[in-house]
């Protein structure tokens, strides 16, 4: 079952979202009230609808703004790594990550950001449910770029364990933000637990910092987000078993498996748990405003199974 | 056309097939000794011609079938054979094996799991024409782990893009107490145990319904709520003699196992037809307990929709606190409309909303606070103190005792 709802490295287009939640609330309401505009041509309905034709949520509709956030990117990186950064930026991008799209954006000087939509205020459509998903677990990315002694980093680390043995990196925990990394000898590393972008940019930074007291040469270079996973709660039961009949082509309920119904949304392409009690899951996207997109989608949904026999 | 070798008789090279009215021969050129006469051209032969017959060239069919492959196909005959399922089955569930095997993703799959493969196509083809086959039985008949066996299924089922339609579980009552020995007579089990099997199978099915309709169905496995309402329905056929019976002697005088959750089960259906007992005008007067409400099942099942919409009060209403005992005319639902979207129900109180049971026991879980202002304030680019760092480094003499220590 590859769907791991911690970490799943995906290979996918950078982003860099930090400048969305400093207008906190105001800016997820407008964000999803704006995406939310569409609903209204959406049927309630999935299964009446082919939608195998849309493509994933590409670079396309985010690549503004990339200028101005690019100066930004300046200013954030540790050390001396800025000039590095635009340099070894193609090289990284063609090696880690295949997105042709990336390295010819790369204009020189930081990685391309994906800004979330243009924020032209919206009040929130009437359908709107009223309940936000809390983001519960960011999983990232980060180029160290300098070879790492794993066991020596182990040896000098309070907050690192090594088992080689078991697997092939180092386990590293933060207190502030609450946070994994795993970190690699090739200088790769993921960084799991934050509870949001911003967070996890920050814890990332932190262990790139420890990194780099215990003697590397660390950069900072190609921070990904790579897996965003979101719940809430609808408060009313769900009929698994007529969700499945009647959206078959999305949803997988097997109940001898797992209790929950696995929905596969096309658009945004977010895997969906829904549970008898009420409770979603999102999980797989790279963007904050998928996930809000996504439940706001399944929401109409799930009304119609509310009131039961 | 000359011939390799060369004759007896003279020596020369020149050999020539030649036939003699219709029988070939093999003479030689020069001397015209025949060598050999009446070659049918029998494998053998080919092969002392030295024309070597490759082994995937002579058994026609299997020719283009790799080693895997084959094993996948009789797999699948084994188990639609043991399973005695119609030869519909075994074409469907060939074609999906061969489809799987012959996918790149499944190319470079362990041995183990391709094993599965062949199971999963017949669980997946049984599912598809609504023969109600459980992946327990699979997997005892594949000695497969579960855990693999549903890796291995929900890969099949998203690279193949199968539909699976739901486990019908009006079939799956039917197939599994097909299984159950308490239907003869035998030598173990005592005579006021043995029960009529339509009787058993019409009552279990509406027990079943009644626990879909009352939540105690979905997100569960299937079997131990089956097993439960047998349990419930052949007690209540003859409770007399049937109620000092556990569960557990029960599955075993059945012949089946007894499966863990099947406890809770039983006590969440016992829970519903007590609630509805309660509405029962002329029940009542009786206390009802867990065992007296079973021989009552039978009257509880006919009038399962009246008890249920009074038993029960609808899940977005508001419980009206003031609620006397007994007291809960059908009439209140109306005016006990709140606003307030209410799951909770007092416990003193004579109804409760028809919720799931995760929902009216949740398990305290405990919860961290909701992201607070500062956290949200947080870009990503703050600095970073040097102590904060330190902090998570050794010391000097820390290290080398750690050093002394691991003895690296």
């Amino acid at each position: 079952f590859k769907d791991d709802l911690s970490t799943s490295p995906q290979l996918f287009t950078p982003m860099s979202p930090y400048d969305v939640d400093l207008p906190i609330q105001t800016t997820e309401d407008v964000l999803f009230g704006s995406q939310f505009n569409q609903p209204k041509e959406l049927p309630t309905d999935f299964s009446s609808v082919d939608l195998s034709f849309l493509p994933d949520i590409t670079q396309d509709n985010k690549e503004q703004n990339l200028f101005e956030d690019g100066h930004e990117m300046q200013k954030e990186l540790d050390g001396s790594t800025s000039n590095e950064d635009s340099s070894i930026l193609t090289d990284e991008s063609s090696l880690a990550y295949p997105d042709a799209s990336q390295a010819t954006e790369a204009s020189g000087v930081c990685p391309p950001l994906t800004p979330m939509a243009p924020m032209t205020p919206v009040t929130p459509a009437s359908e709107s449910s009223g309940i936000v998903p809390q983001l519960q677990n960011i999983v990232s990315t980060v180029n160290l770029a300098c070879k790492l002694d794993l066991k020596n980093i182990a040896l000098r680390a309070r907050n690192a364990e090594y088992n080689p043995k078991r697997f092939a990196a180092v386990i590293m925990r933060i207190r502030e933000p609450r946070t994994t990394a795993l970190i690699f000898s090739s200088g790769k590393m993921v960084c799991t637990g934050a509870k949001s972008e911003e967070q996890s940019r920050l814890a990332a930074r932190k262990y790139a910092r420890v990194v780099q007291k215990l003697g590397f040469p660390a950069k900072f270079l190609d921070f990904k987000i790579q897996n965003m996973v979101g719940s809430c709660d609808v408060r009313f039961p769900i009929r698994l078993e007529g969700l499945v009949l009647t959206h078959q082509q999305f949803s997988s309920y097997e109940p001898e498996l797992f209790p929950g119904l696995i929905y596969r949304m096309v658009k945004p392409r977010i895997v969906l748990l829904i549970f008898v009690s009420g409770k979603v899951v999102l999980t797989g996207a790279k963007e904050r405003s998928e996930i809000y997109e996504a439940f706001e989608s399944i929401y109409p949904i799930l009304k119609g199974f509310k009131k039961a026999s | 056309m000359a011939a390799r070798g060369s004759c007896p008789g003279c020596g020369s090279a020149a050999l020539v097939e030649d036939s003699h009215y219709a029988q070939q021969q093999l003479v030689c050129a020069a001397c015209g000794c025949v060598l050999a006469e009446g070659l049918l051209t029998t494998t053998y032969a080919e092969e002392e011609h030295l024309r070597e017959v490759a082994y995937s060239q002579s058994t026609g069919q299997k020719e283009q079938l790799s080693r895997c492959l084959q094993r996948g196909i009789r797999r699948v005959q084994d188990l639609c054979k043991v399973l005695q399922l119609p030869t519909v089955f075994e074409e469907t569930a060939v074609s999906y094996v061969q489809r799987a095997l012959q996918h790149p993703s499944f190319h470079l799959v362990s041995l183990e799991k391709k094993e599965l493969l062949g199971g999963c196509c017949v669980f997946v083809t049984c599912r598809q024409h609504n023969w109600p086959l459980t992946m327990g039985t699979i997997c005892s008949l594949l000695y497969a782990k579960q855990e693999l066996f549903a890796s291995v299924y929900l890969s099949l089922q998203k690279e193949l893009g199968l539909s699976v339609p739901a486990l019908s579980l009006a079939d799956l009552v039917k197939t599994h107490l097909n299984s159950f020995r308490l239907f003869q007579h035998a030598a173990d089990i005592p005579a006021p145990f043995v029960e009529n099997k339509e009787k058993v199978v019409a009552r279990t099915m509406q027990i079943v319904e009644l626990a879909s309709e009352t939540w105690l169905v979905t997100g569960r496995h299937p079997i131990p709520i089956v097993t439960a309402a047998a349990f419930l329905s052949w007690q209540s056929l003859q409770p007399a003699a049937r109620l000092a019976c556990t569960l557990a002697r029960f599955c075993k005088l059945a012949g089946v196992d007894l499966p863990p959750p099947a406890h809770l089960r039983l006590k969440e259906l016992l829970e519903i037809l007590l609630r509805m007992a309660s509405q029962l005008a002329w029940l009542r007067v009786f206390n009802m307990d867990k065992k007296t409400v079973v021989k009552h099942i039978g009257d509880l099942l006919q009038h399962r929709i009246f008890l249920l919409k009074n038993a029960f009060c609808p899940e977005d209403e508001e419980e009206q606190r003031a609620a006397a005992p007994g007291e809960a005319s059908p009439g209140s639902p109306g005016a006990a409309g709140g606003a307030a979207q209410g799951e909770g129900c007092p416990s003193g109180g004579k109804r409760r909303p028809l919720l799931p049971p995760c929902l009216i026991n949740p398990r305290k879980r405990l919860r961290t606070a909701a992201p607070s202002a500062s956290d949200s304030a947080i870009t990503g680019e703050e600095p970073i103190s040097d102590s904060e760092i330190e902090q998570y480094l050794r010391g000097p003499e820390e290290i080398r005792a750690f050093r002394k220590a691991q003895a690296w």
